[in-house]
């Protein structure tokens, strides 16, 4: 009803003539159009449903924070994907603005470009809360938002993620298996964790401490916060080292390239260590795996963006979409990495090696990413 | 004629940095409109409008400790903390919301009264004493929202976030699609709600002794004490005014987000970014010339900067950079006053 009387009130103050229809997405039953892609996130998770339009469509990414090189790749993957040959046709209009971590700014420009016109809207959320207007607006607009990497705590719109909590498990299970090839049931791990009250941070922790504490035990986890960043990792773990003096195996959520420097630097010997999916990490994994440093490596990947635009455009075209998407972990370890193939000894330790998903048909890698000028993405 | 000058008129002579915000602002925001697919319309004003609120509520809390010289470096953080309170207390009955945004505006002003008071009598430099409170405020916010969330009133949250006319037809006042109501039914609430306290507080503020010498003490503070002029109570108040405007921010921003989130990254972004729109504004960082109505114009000029970046297509990661020059070259207009300088001692006012 409010749309109604919106519409008649902004028809009779300006004489703007737009065409309100208040649909949004119906709840539908599954399956999904293409499951090998968007796959559900669990058995319950309901599918969503637009009615379909025709293409090209206007497509935002709304980035929240920008400046660190997870986010420069990501958008840097939003540009050259929606360049892809697959892309290209359905894309009229493509544009990527970050706000900062500026919660009014982001719910502004998602309001910005429904206002203007676009079909669909991507975006890292800036906080889990927040978007009930911009939702009710995007529904009534039929607009399609879709939050992936940081998502919101609402199950009313489509979203993309990995399962931080898999991922978490995936690590100690890796860990309890390196130690027990070793003879070990029971020691001291350190655990360097990422940025607090993050929900990233949140579910990877619960999935490790999970996982061993399920396992033989007793298991002393040291908890160490390094921010996801290799500078506050090299530091805090350099610092566990000196108070504990050695650890059976590390888990890492971020910054693994500085753990594995902090462990050299303080002469720490090589241990099983789980981590992130830094060239740097696993450029030393794979120098130091023989010495005992096996580790696996798992990544969130800034190709995310890809999925979630290629979902946008899915959804937009009236296909069947599960509310929640689950990509799968991109995972390595000591055994799988390949110099050229998984990691490029030749490229910086700070890029993010995951970018591609081949059962997405998201084939934009690391280094092609890397090696486009900002002229070329262009 | 009045023999007077009205306040307005007063300001923009003695400040000419606010005039030229005030022409930057709207040329800025005339092209963006002509520009937008839908610009000049209502749904394009509420979302500018409430963009802007949070941000121009702050950048109004720092022009008065900075018209005394000072900083105060704890506004991000007193809106993030009566974020956090606004998102326990604003809901329930009309009496147990109307206590909750009371609750939240007395809050973050007894927190700029602590300010106030510790600068004052603990005889701290402003910008020391306010990072400190600031970080005792993150500190607060975090204890009463650790994890984002909360609640606030659904039909709050959605009128005052309109305009008024979803404001009457939520609450049923009366018929809202009245013919008289029709030509100020566009108008977007938080607007109104800006110009209310914009005009409603500060003006009147500034023309009490207590205002004048906020700007005595910026000017020359041993010239105000020497004159008798109430000093420690200026700053007391100056303080106290800045973290009831801080509040009213959060107020806002959790009635626009309708929860809380105790994000320190944010309330620092807040925190510069005030201190940018008081430059912009015509406001010196040295103190006694300037107010926060032109904040009120330099803080739009930051947000409609940003509208830009929706509507053209620049690389996204030139963004910043091209932000950041249009920003230098909007303070730097303010230096034309210079160029007119008769004597040069006056560039050290």
């Amino acid at each position: 009803m409010r749309a109604i009387r919106m519409t008649t009130a902004a028809l009779a103050a300006f004489m703007v003539s737009t065409t309100l229809s208040f649909a949004g997405p119906q709840i539908v039953s599954g399956p999904g159009a293409d499951p090998e892609c968007f796959a559900p996130w669990s058995a319950d998770t309901k599918y969503m449903q637009w009615p379909a339009k025709s293409g090209p469509f206007k497509i935002a990414v709304v980035n929240g924070f920008v400046g660190n090189t997870w986010r420069i790749q990501m958008i840097k993957t939003a540009k050259a994907f929606a360049e892809d040959p697959s892309m290209k046709d359905k894309i009229a209009e493509f544009k990527v603005v970050s706000t900062g971590t500026d919660a009014p700014a982001q719910l502004g420009a998602i309001e910005d470009f429904i206002n203007q016109g676009f079909d669909a809207i991507v975006t890292i959320a800036v906080s889990p809360d927040g978007f009930d207007r911009v939702i009710r607006l995007a529904d009534r607009n039929n607009v399609v938002l879709v939050p992936f990497d940081n998502v919101l705590d609402t199950d009313a719109v489509m979203q993309v993620n990995e399962d931080q909590l898999a991922m978490g498990r995936t690590w100690a299970e890796f860990l309890v298996k390196e130690l027990a090839a070793q003879g070990k049931t029971s020691g001291k791990i350190l655990e360097v964790r990422g940025l607090p009250g993050n929900s990233v941070d949140r579910d990877r922790s619960i999935g490790i401490h999970e996982v061993f504490d399920a396992n033989g035990g007793p298991w002393e986890i040291v908890q160490v916060v390094g921010n996801w960043d290799d500078g506050t990792a090299q530091k805090v773990t350099a610092d566990a080292i000196a108070v504990h003096g050695q650890f059976d195996a590390i888990a890492v959520q971020g910054g693994s390239t500085g753990v594995v420097q902090a462990m050299l630097d303080a002469k720490h010997p090589m241990v099983p260590i789980a981590g992130e999916s830094e060239n740097g990490f696993r450029k030393l994994v794979a120098q130091h795996a023989g010495d005992g440093l096996k580790g696996i490596s798992i990544g969130q990947s800034p190709g995310l963006v890809a999925i979630a635009m290629k979902a946008a455009v899915a959804a937009l075209e009236g296909n069947v979409m599960p509310q929640l998407i689950s990509v799968p972990l991109p995972v390595a370890d000591y055994t799988t990495l390949k110099d050229g193939e998984n990691f490029w000894s030749n490229l910086p330790d700070n890029f993010f090696t995951v970018n591609e998903f081949p059962p997405c048909g998201v084939n934009v890698s690391g280094p092609a990413i890397m090696a486009q000028s900002e002229a070329d993405v262009k | 004629m009045n023999a007077r000058p009205s306040p307005v008129l007063a300001g923009v002579r003695h400040n000419p940095g606010f005039a030229i915000a005030l022409v930057l602002f709207g040329a800025l925001y005339l092209v963006y409109n002509m520009m937008h697919p839908r610009g000049f319309s209502g749904a394009v004003l509420i979302q500018n409008v409430n963009e802007s609120v949070a941000i121009v509520f702050l950048a109004m809390a720092q022009t008065v400790p900075v018209l005394m010289g000072g900083l105060d470096l704890s506004v991000g953080a007193i809106m993030t903390l009566t974020n956090c309170i606004a998102s326990e207390l604003v809901i329930g009955t009309p009496g147990q919301i109307a206590f909750g945004m009371a609750a939240t505006l007395a809050s973050g002003t007894a927190f700029g009264l602590m300010n106030g008071l510790i600068v004052v009598y603990g005889r701290l430099q402003p910008i020391i004493a306010t990072l400190a409170t600031g970080a005792i405020a993150m500190g607060l916010a975090l204890f009463i929202r650790p994890k984002p969330g909360g609640r606030v009133d659904d039909d709050i949250s959605w009128a005052l976030t309109n305009d008024l006319y979803e404001l009457v037809a939520t609450y049923g006042w009366f018929d809202a699609d009245a013919g008289w109501f029709q030509p100020v039914a566009w108008i977007p609430v938080p607007l109104i709600i800006l110009v209310v306290i914009a005009f409603g507080v500060w003006l009147p503020f500034r023309r009490t002794v207590t205002g004048r010498t906020i700007y005595a003490i910026g000017s020359a503070e041993g010239a105000a004490f020497m004159s008798g002029l109430p000093i420690e109570r200026a700053k007391i108040a100056a303080f106290t005014l800045a973290g009831f405007f801080a509040s009213c921010g959060g107020l806002y921003l959790a009635i626009q987000t309708s929860s809380g989130n105790a994000d320190i990254t944010q309330a620092g972004a807040y925190t510069l970014n005030s201190i940018a729109a008081v430059v912009i504004g015509g406001t010196s960082l040295l103190g006694g010339v300037g107010g926060a109505i032109g904040s009120l114009v330099g803080a739009l000029i930051l947000r409609v900067i940003s509208f830009y970046f929706r509507i053209l297509s620049i690389d996204p990661l030139l963004q910043p950079l091209v932000e950041g020059v249009v920003l230098l070259t909007a303070v730097s207009l303010g230096v034309f006053r210079t160029l007119q300088v008769k004597n040069r001692l006056d560039l050290f006012r």
